[in-house]
């Protein structure tokens, strides 16, 4: 019975121009935006790649100079693109691409693509994630507002109901309905993404990449059963066709559009971020209490140094058989390094809380789970983009690291310029970054998929609660 | 007539329960979006007053220090000199080149949370400045700000088509319709009346809200160009109004019934707002990409370290080019590291202001095709011509930006030849250190941009009404 309740309303739907007319919109748009997504995934990958090249190149062929010149040349981290950001961009344009490393200085990631952009881009690009977001819920309400209340209005729900048809039978039919017409439309695009991203990984790494999709695929389907469930609840419960459309209508205006925005608001009032002015001089005026390394004349500079002869049991710097300003340009990077910390820790620490709280929104809006948890699997998450920037970081910290003790071990004392060569530079390894595998990124993601589950199958308790209280007329 | 009709249909919807529901929220999410806009136009305040505190202690501790030198002490180490024109310039001296909030910045954020809005002068090349972000969540950029801007473009149409999508059908499917017409009353009057009320009714509400919002909120009418921002803000919001009404206008004339013209304008709101302007994103980055910036770092430590290791060849090359500026044997200062540098920074500024200028030039010609395209919806049309007027356009920025390197020459004109010349500051060049002074962008360039704009928005508002109007001759006035 169930499946032949769904096939009429399969039937029914594909016949309807309407259906077709919105289904051929999605489609083209969803293919268009997987085709815009593939191609930027592979110019940005090889211009990144090239700069990653380029850069080390740079690093090691940047000639004979003291080391600290080195380090205060220092390097550049550049921020991968996941394979599965061409499906989900996440906040790829409002994070930085790159970062400099340099001595002395944790810097933050530079140039926000969106600044690159014009003010239309803020309406929201078309992305694949755009269009399984937001237009394919609503492709969802178009199918299915009709299904209890648009049969009421034109009198067949009587009939219907007249044949005995237990109301959990109906509307798991019509569910089943709307999801095999969505299926229609969707595993067509899912083939379309997944050619997209065999080519995309060149082949090779597709295999880890099945778990990511497969996840995310998950969180859709559970979020589209959310939207189905909900759609044939009003339709049950609303008094006609247009009051349910109406309702539905709005439920997804609050969806996609208001409640993340209510949510950016709470949690900024609730976790606020200091200026970035704020931010710098709380920096420079902690670092100044440590050594600067660059002063001879600073007390903690003297201070050290006789702390160094000391321990070394001799009277004069030149005595020591290594090179002090090694020690000290160490010694200050350490502190320089328990700032950082510090300031940079907490920054982290208020932004994953207000995402903690947009994720917590979830509860109104679904959209804030799917979209948290199709970010994570892309690899466009904020957390994510926090993963790389500390990668980058220890990397900074080894890299300088490296050169001090090469200062330290090789320098020649004070007044005498030693310079060194690439036998030195190339005693830095070249910077690679790992991103978290899927194990780490469902352990911290799980939540979503779980508040997914929770609103698919509430929803799904009441449409067909609703579908056995459902009145004929 | 038109009066009369529009009289009672007000009292009608006076009546209405979910006319004062739409009506609420319109107040309320215009209230809240005024209240949002203002943080963060105070947010800059106090950034900015942060800011100009931060340089004025700075340059006096300076000045304190450069004072407590004794003449005949021994000079210091020369990178911590306070009299050493490379530190005042390049550190202990710098000051901000800022711009305040657009003078309506509060109704629109528009894109100004994207953009610096103040930088640290240095002697050094444009790129070691210019690419400071303002610290925020990557996510709080995506979702967007609920500002006035967002209430107006995404959330007034809305309201507007709640309250109109049945103006017509409504009354021929409780039949009153053709009771009203048996009366000497055209349609077309009958039609025309109920849109103009409600118009009025939505457009005074939204509109006198706003303005006494962004009054209370701290836009100063007195500045010079306000009152005309303002009114050209009330302009677009009432044009973009009177085209979603137009629009419902149009589509009631069709003689559809309530339920369908509700599906067929909230799909022109989706189609318009949604969807085109995604479509308008989709072909300017694909006519106009702009490349990826790690081409530029790529391309800056080519350029600097090639420069650095022609360090002293430069440095000499330099003094050729600018004899004036050969100190003599004597000079205080010895050429030291800083000296070095400011032959190197400039060549390196030469090489990479060519490459940093095809960014600028791509984007710019993203933006001349979205003044053109931005007609295809008004959606566009609007949120262009709001933060146009609100001064948080990429116009404005650019215009700031082309200020700023203004300035950076002036700043360099007067830093590198005290810096060459290997001179010490004294006690006057203090006080002679440039400032910056913004200039806010002019009205009529704004003024020119959002008339074009409004011409947008009218002229399909009246051919939409003019031709709603023309339908209305084969109006089913009976019967669904």
């Amino acid at each position: 019975m169930i499946a032949r309740i769904a096939r009429k309303e399969f039937t029914e739907m594909t016949r309807d121009g309407r259906f077709r007319a919105a289904a051929a919109v999605v489609a083209a748009l969803l293919l268009a935006a997987l085709a815009m997504g593939w191609k930027r995934h592979v110019e940005i990958d090889a211009q990144r790649r090239d700069a990653a090249e380029m850069t080390r190149r740079q690093w090691l062929q940047q000639g004979e100079k003291n080391p600290h010149s080195a380090a205060h040349y220092g390097t550049y981290a550049f921020k991968p693109k996941p394979p599965l950001s061409l499906v989900d961009p996440g906040v790829d344009a409002y994070t930085g691409v790159a970062v400099w490393l340099e001595a002395h200085k944790q810097n933050d990631l530079q140039y926000r693509p969106a600044r690159d952009a014009t003010a239309v881009a803020r309406f929201g690009e078309l992305t694949a994630a755009s269009v399984l977001q937001l237009l394919v819920p609503l492709l969802i309400i178009l199918l299915a507002f009709p299904a209890f209340a648009g049969e009421r209005d034109q009198g067949t729900l009587r009939q219907l109901m007249s044949l005995g048809v237990p109301p959990r039978d109906l509307a798991l039919g019509k569910a089943l309905g709307v999801s095999m017409a969505l299926a229609l439309l969707l595993v067509p695009a899912a083939v379309a993404g997944a050619l997209a991203l065999a080519t995309a990984t060149g082949g090779g790494s597709l295999a880890a990449e099945v778990p990511r999709v497969a996840t995310m695929a998950l969180g859709y389907i559970l979020y589209y059963g959310a939207f189905v469930g909900l759609t044939l609840t009003v339709s049950a419960r609303a008094g006609s066709a247009r009051a349910a459309l109406l309702v539905l209508l709005g439920f997804w205006i609050v969806n996609g559009l208001i409640a993340p925005r209510l949510a950016v608001d709470l949690a900024r009032r609730l976790h606020p971020t200091p200026s970035a002015l704020a931010f710098n001089q709380a920096i420079d005026r902690e670092l100044k209490q440590g050594i600067n390394s660059h002063n001879p004349n600073d007390p903690k500079l003297i201070a050290l140094q006789e702390r160094v002869l000391r321990e070394r049991g001799v009277d004069r710097i030149e005595d020591l058989g290594i090179d002090f300003a090694g020690i000290a340009l160490q010694e200050s990077e350490e502190h320089g390094n328990r700032v950082f910390d510090a300031h940079y820790g907490a920054l982290w620490d208020a932004f994953a809380r207000q995402d903690g709280i947009h994720r917590a929104f979830a509860f109104a809006s679904p959209l804030l789970a799917a979209r948290s948890l199709s970010m994570a699997m892309s690899g466009t998450e904020p957390d994510q983009n926090r993963d790389f920037a500390s990668a980058a970081e220890d990397y900074r910290r080894e890299l300088i690291r490296i050169i001090n003790d090469d200062v330290t071990r090789n320098g020649k004392g004070p007044g005498v310029e030693y310079l060194a060569g690439e036998e030195v530079w190339g005693k830095v390894p070249d910077f690679r970054y790992a991103a978290p595998g899927f194990a780490t990124v469902a352990a911290r993601r799980w939540p979503d998929l779980a508040v997914l589950a929770g609103w698919c199958a509430a929803m799904g308790i009441l449409a067909t609660a609703s579908a056995s209280r459902v009145r004929p007329s | 007539m038109l009066l009369r009709i529009a009289r009672h249909d007000l009292r009608c919807l006076a009546a209405d329960r979910a006319a004062w529901i739409l009506v609420a929220m319109l107040a309320g999410s215009v209230a809240y979006g005024v209240y949002n806009g203002s943080t963060w136009v105070r947010f800059q305040e106090a950034t900015l007053a942060a800011v100009a505190e931060d340089e004025a202690s700075r340059l006096v501790q300076l000045r304190r220090d450069a004072e407590a030198i004794a003449p005949d002490a021994a000079a210091p180490v020369s990178w911590l000199d306070p009299r050493s024109p490379g530190v005042v310039a390049g550190s202990r001296g710098q000051r901000f080149a800022a711009a305040p909030p657009g003078p309506l910045a509060a109704m629109t954020v528009g894109q100004a949370d994207l953009y610096p809005f103040y930088f640290k002068m240095t002697n050094r090349t444009k790129q070691t400045f210019i690419a400071g972000d303002e610290i925020e969540n990557p996510s709080n950029l995506m979702a967007g700000r609920f500002d006035l801007g967002f209430v107006v473009v995404y959330l007034f149409p809305l309201l507007i088509l709640g309250l109109s999508y049945n103006m017509l059908s409504a009354e021929r499917e409780q039949g009153t319709l053709a009771m009203t017409l048996a009366q000497p009353v055209r349609l077309r009057a009958v039609l025309l009346g109920k849109a103009l009320a409600r118009a009025g009714l939505v457009l005074t509400l939204a509109i006198g809200l706003a303005v006494v919002g962004s009054l209370v909120a701290g836009v100063d009418l007195r500045a010079p160009g306000v009152p005309a921002r303002l009114g050209l803000w009330i302009a677009t919001v009432a044009a973009y109004g009177a085209f979603w009404f137009a629009l419902a206008l149009a589509v009631n004339a069709l003689g559809l019934a309530s339920a369908t013209n509700a599906v067929v304008l909230v799909s022109c709101w989706m189609a318009l707002v949604v969807i085109a302007p995604a479509l308008i994103s989709v072909a300017v980055t694909s006519l106009h990409p702009v490349p990826s910036r790690v081409e530029l770092i790529g391309a800056i430590r080519e350029a600097s370290s090639k420069a650095s290791q022609e360090g002293s060849g430069l440095l000499a090359q330099y003094y050729e080019d600018h004899p004036e500026l050969m100190p003599a044997s004597s000079a205080p200062i010895a050429a030291d590291f800083l000296v070095k540098l400011q032959a190197v920074q400039k060549t390196v500024d030469e090489t990479i202001e060519p490459v940093m200028a095809r960014y600028d030039d791509q984007l710019a010609r993203q933006q001349e095709l979205v003044d053109r395209l931005r007609f295809l919806t008004p959606a566009v049309a609007t949120q262009e011509a709001l933060n146009d007027v609100s001064g948080t356009s990429l116009g404005r920025h650019k215009h700031f930006m082309a200020q700023v390197d203004d300035f950076h020459q002036v700043w360099q004109n007067f830093f590198i030849p005290r810096v060459m010349r290997r001179e010490r500051f004294s006690l006057d060049d203090y006080d002679a250190i440039p400032e910056f002074e913004f200039r806010e962008q002019p009205l009529s360039a704004v003024a020119r941009r959002a008339a074009g704009g409004l011409l947008g928005l009218i002229a399909p508002s009246a051919v939409l009404t003019l031709a709603g109007l023309a339908l209305l001759r084969r109006y089913p006035v009976a019967g669904r």
